[in-house]
């Protein structure tokens, strides 16, 4: 992390004073220096967790020498982060990483400021000369977990608990529960918002909710375990983490993980900013690229279902086989994709049904 | 020795202008202790969080932006405190505020002319004194602690908005986001300070300062409000009617959190998202105690809060302090305010061993 | 809908209740004696970190909530002196105490982000705690038999006894009380230790009950729905169990009528989170339209009390 010396900050105050007030850059650094903007801390094992790691493994591989890096954290989405942005900008960050979709439109104001300097979004959906957006393909991960699911289910009904029906999420429920179809042609995904942003004990409260009413396997869209240490509690056949591993809150419900691994994509666009080549990109990376990896089977998933989960993962990266085939019936009976046909990444984001067998 | 507090027949007018300076200069000397203690760079802490902000001329575009909300909000419960009207739920009127220049927004989409942000304004003003009314209505009718309903409605307030964005407002735009269509040009507050992101919510907010400055200390209105407040009785034999009063600053504190609302949701927003509350309600109930409930001080402690979050981000990114360090400078801030009001209504009086009377 | 599943139903529900019916407990004893502390949320915040953190260190899930306990009184007695000593405002006090105990706990706790907890279950053998039917009685962690004891406990202080009154007394007419003897003050730092304490269990529920994590920011609001709790009760601590239940009943309804399918789904999810706000506004409404009911508000709350003046 920079730390900025009292001289330093002088220097910045003292050289900006003779700028226009929104400023540029007021020296430069030997160093690429970038900079991270987390919604919340990198402690939550989860979500800003991926980030941090990330960007962890991206200083690892271009090396202390080359890049140096400051994280903030707990930054509100909305005009808070606006300011966050052009502050670091003003401190003469090359390139700046927001990690939260709402950081969009005060990312999209501020590239415009400081033409200079690289801004990358994250999970955004539009691009600027100098503003590069990136998502990871989680639902390819979800693919994996629905098969194991639907494989190791004994009442046949799993969930899904997530925070907002938001279009990422929807298409996490689709990807896992018609992978789980394909494992058991009865399966049925419960599906539990539980209107908030952040509220683990309401989540940890679906969990039970969803546990009472025959759920033997669970997943959620929400940062942290508490669905997890439900299903640990319950003794049911288990949970997955999300963004990290979490085995050690649930070990024996915690089935396996999707893990974000950012420092491919960090590494590339760093490397990118240093060798003066980086250029304005959408990237949607999954498993194929590392971005989106499955963690470690837990030791009581048997052999042939691992067997199934390992053959989706590796076909999903060899284009085999498509989350998404058709043919996709929604869950009031109508046709939604037909056989021979898959929904496209165009297509992605204007899913707003439930495959059939959701109950949502 | 003992001590023992002694009221004063007139409030002290020194202390009255030197406890709240004294509280702001204590709580430097006492976080920059305990954080050192704690093992933060408590000195550099001190110097990010309460003077960067102000030494660096980069940063007071960015007060402008932050203080003028609670400003605005502040402004108007400072009137309704005095005449003891516990409106606390400001937050809830900018909320609502907000929404209701938004739905103007959004009925005006496709038009343009210089008559659609005033209209947007008037709308936010009523949309926040609507929401006021029931608050007000029942504390005149039945009596209902304001504290209690204004507080309840907030969370409601916050439940419309979610309601809305999740549903009949969400942009068709914006991959199934939960957040309206970015408002037009016609819609959107301009920035009027060339080359700074300083829109109208600023000048606005000093506006607000100096004619409620006015109104409360130069005419009949204002001291209507600080008698009902200070002396009930007094008022009542006067003839000033109290129900009168609290309706009157309910409909003021209210319309102008609506106002906050809409400069914020044309402003630095551009358009409704989930994150649109910022908590600038309740920042507003601390900038209008560490104004001691004077218009002008009000300003001033605006100005102050304001320092403290843009300079508790400049702290993290620079000496990296941890965010929530800056909520314990501004509780500590408001805690030695309020412990000093003490000497503005009490003297100390040391009870000596001859019986005499020493005052301090 | 079978009984099981009802029962399954009602221990959720008993759980999610039990934090804010703790909390409201404590801030029904502090309105009842004439102070408003609006800074529950503050204290919960505290009592949920020093809750987990001495439960993680030692093992001991009894410590843990005895040292939360100490540690809401604590935080609560920032706002007794200023309040009470220095007759400072409640409303700005509570606030800011809310403030400080949100910006302690997540600065204080952040070494216990991502460690896992054991639950505080029942201390009843398994073959009652753990029967699909007897586990509505044997089933509960020892901080819900807690909270149903300090419910009666409240109410039969509140009503029963010499101190009760006299705190009643307080809460009603301070000059009355002051003048005949009592210690206004005095009582009130009482009442306030007593709602800081009961905030700082209500708070280790979260790590100890609900979901044994810490996380910033653990209690998600629920101090606010613990004053919303203490006016729907009317100030009145059986009614306090119901209201906590009732509560509790319409946030754990959301969840089990959405896992229920779509069959119940005709209230739209933001109508149920608001409907605790809006029941306490209505009560607010009837008990003002009432007469006699009235009487039971106290007459001084949020007022301060300058002896001799």
């Amino acid at each position: 992390m920079s730390i900025i010396t009292r001289r330093t900050a002088i220097k910045i105050g003292g050289a900006a004073a003779a700028l226009p007030l929104i400023g540029s850059r007021a020296f430069a650094a030997e160093k690429v220096r970038a900079a991270f903007v987390l919604i919340g801390t990198p402690d939550d094992n989860g979500w800003n967790y991926g980030h941090d790691l990330g960007r962890r493994e991206m200083i690892e591989a271009l090396g202390a020498d080359k890049v140096e890096t400051t994280v903030v954290t707990n930054v509100a989405e909305g005009p808070d982060s606006e300011r966050v942005f052009r502050e670091l900008a003003q401190q003469g960050h090359d390139i700046i990483f927001g990690t939260s979709f709402g950081y969009g439109d005060a990312m999209l104001k501020v590239a415009k400021q400081f033409p200079d300097v690289k801004f990358e979004w994250a999970t955004g959906y539009q691009t600027a000369p100098n503003l590069s957006i990136y998502n990871a393909r989680f639902h390819e991960g979800r693919s994996v977990l629905g098969t194991i699911a639907g494989a190791m289910s004994e009442t046949g009904i799993g969930a899904y608990i997530g925070s907002f029906p938001i279009p990422e999420v929807v298409m996490g429920i689709n990807a896992f529960h018609l992978a789980a179809r394909k494992q058991n042609p009865d399966f049925i995904t419960k599906v539990v918002y539980v209107n908030s942003w952040f509220d683990p004990p309401k989540e940890a409260d679906a969990a039970r909710a969803l546990i009472d009413q025959g759920v033997d396997v669970i997943t959620q869209h929400t940062d942290g375990p508490a669905a997890l240490q439900v299903a640990e509690e319950r003794g049911i056949i288990g949970g997955f983490g999300q963004g990290a591993d979490m085995s050690a809150f649930a070990p024996k419900a915690h089935l396996t993980s999707i893990i974000d691994i950012w420092s491919p994509y960090y590494i590339k666009a760093v490397k990118s900013v240093i060798d003066g080549t980086w250029a304005e990109g959408s990237s949607w990376e999954g498993l194929a690229a590392g971005e989106v990896v499955i963690g470690p089977y837990n030791e009581k998933i048997p052999a042939d279902v691992v067997a199934a989960a390992e053959a989706v993962r590796l076909g999903i990266i060899d284009g085999s086989v498509h989350p998404f085939a058709g043919p996709i019936t929604d869950n009031e009976g109508t046709l939604r994709v037909e056989a021979g046909d898959v929904i496209d990444d165009g297509e992605f984001w204007g899913v707003d049904w439930y495959a059939q067998g959701v109950e949502a | 020795m003992q001590f023992r507090f002694e009221k004063r027949a007139e409030p002290s007018r020194t202390m009255l202008y030197v406890t709240p300076v004294a509280a702001v200069l204590l709580t430097m000397v006492l976080g920059a202790i305990i954080f050192t203690i704690i093992g933060y760079d408590g000195i550099g802490a001190v110097r990010e969080i309460f003077f960067t902000p102000l030494t660096n001329s980069l940063k007071w575009q960015d007060l402008a932006v932050k203080a003028a909300p609670p400003l605005i909000i502040g402004g108007g419960l400072s009137i309704g405190y005095r005449a003891n009207v516990w409106n606390i739920g400001a937050e809830g009127q900018y909320i609502v505020g907000g929404l209701a220049a938004t739905g103007v927004a959004l009925l005006t989409q496709d038009m343009s002319g210089w008559w659609i942000l005033p209209l947007m304004g008037i709308a936010g003003i009523a949309g926040g004194m609507a929401y006021v009314a029931v608050p007000a209505f029942l504390r005149v009718r039945l009596k209902v602690n304001e504290i209690l309903t204004t507080l309840m409605l907030t969370y409601v307030a916050v439940n419309i908005l979610n309601y809305l964005v999740f549903g009949p407002w969400k942009s068709p735009t914006s991959f199934g986001q939960p957040q309206t269509v970015a408002f037009n040009d016609s819609q959107s507050l301009p920035y009027i300070i060339e080359g700074t992101i300083v829109q109208a919510g600023a000048p606005i907010a000093i506006i607000v300062a100096l004619v409620a400055w006015f109104v409360m200390s130069r005419t009949m209105f204002g001291f209507q409000v600080t008698t009902v407040g200070a002396a009930p009785k007094a008022a009542a034999y006067a003839g000033f009617s109290a129900n009168k009063t609290i309706l009157a600053v309910l409909f003021i504190s209210g319309g102008l959190a609506g106002l906050a609302g809409m400069l914020e949701a044309a402003g630095p927003f551009g358009r409704m998202v989930p994150q649109f509350p910022s908590n600038y309600g309740f920042t507003a109930i601390i900038v209008a105690f560490l104004g001691r409930l004077h218009p002008i001080g009000v300003l001033f402690a605006g100005v102050v809060l304001a320092i403290t979050f843009v300079g508790g981000e400049v702290a993290q990114t620079t000496i990296a302090l941890p965010n929530p360090a800056v909520g314990i400078f501004q509780a500590m801030m408001l805690f030695l305010l309020l412990a000093g009001d003490v000497l503005v209504r009490y003297r100390i009086v040391r009870a000596g061993a001859t019986g005499g009377r020493e005052a301090i | 809908m079978s009984a099981t599943l009802l029962i399954a139903m009602l221990i959720t529900m008993i759980g999610a209740s039990t934090p804010i019916l703790l909390a409201a407990l404590g801030e029904l004893v502090v309105e009842k004696s004439g102070v408003l502390n609006l800074g529950i949320e503050g204290m919960m915040l505290t009592g949920a970190v020093v809750g987990f953190a001495v439960t993680y260190t030692t093992g001991n899930p009894w410590l843990g909530i005895t040292i939360a306990a100490l540690a809401g009184a604590a935080v609560s007695m920032i706002f007794a002196f200023l309040t009470l000593s220095l007759s400072a405002n409640q409303v700005a006090t509570g606030l800011a105490l809310t403030i400080f105990g949100t910006g302690f706990s997540a600065l204080f706790g952040s070494e216990y982000t991502g460690k896992p907890l054991e639950l505080f279950k029942s201390i009843f053998p398994a073959s009652l705690a753990e029967d699909p039917y007897l586990r509505l009685i044997f089933g509960h962690s020892p901080l819900v038999y807690f909270s149903f004891f300090m419910v009666f406990a409240v109410w039969w202080f509140l009503s029963r006894t010499r101190a009760g009154l006299i705190l009643r007394a307080v809460g009603e007419n301070d000059v009355s009380a002051h003048s005949i003897g009592y210690s206004v003050i005095g009582i009130r730092y009482g009442a306030v230790a007593f709602g800081g304490a009961m905030a700082g269990v209500g708070g280790a529920c979260f790590p100890l009950l609900l979901t044994p994590q810490w996380v910033e920011g653990l209690t998600a609001g629920r101090g606010w729905i613990a004053l919303a709790l203490v006016v729907f009760a009317a100030w009145r601590p059986l009614r306090l169990l119901a209201g906590a239940y009732l509560f509790g009943l319409i946030a754990t309804m959301e969840l089990y009528t959405q896992a229920a399918g779509g069959v119940f789904r005709i209230i739209a999810p933001e109508m149920w989170a608001s409907l605790p706000y809006l029941a306490t506004i209505g009560v607010l409404v009837i008990i003002s339209l009432g007469r006699s009911a009235n009487a039971n508000a106290p007459a001084c709350l949020g007022k301060p009390f300058e002896a001799g003046h």
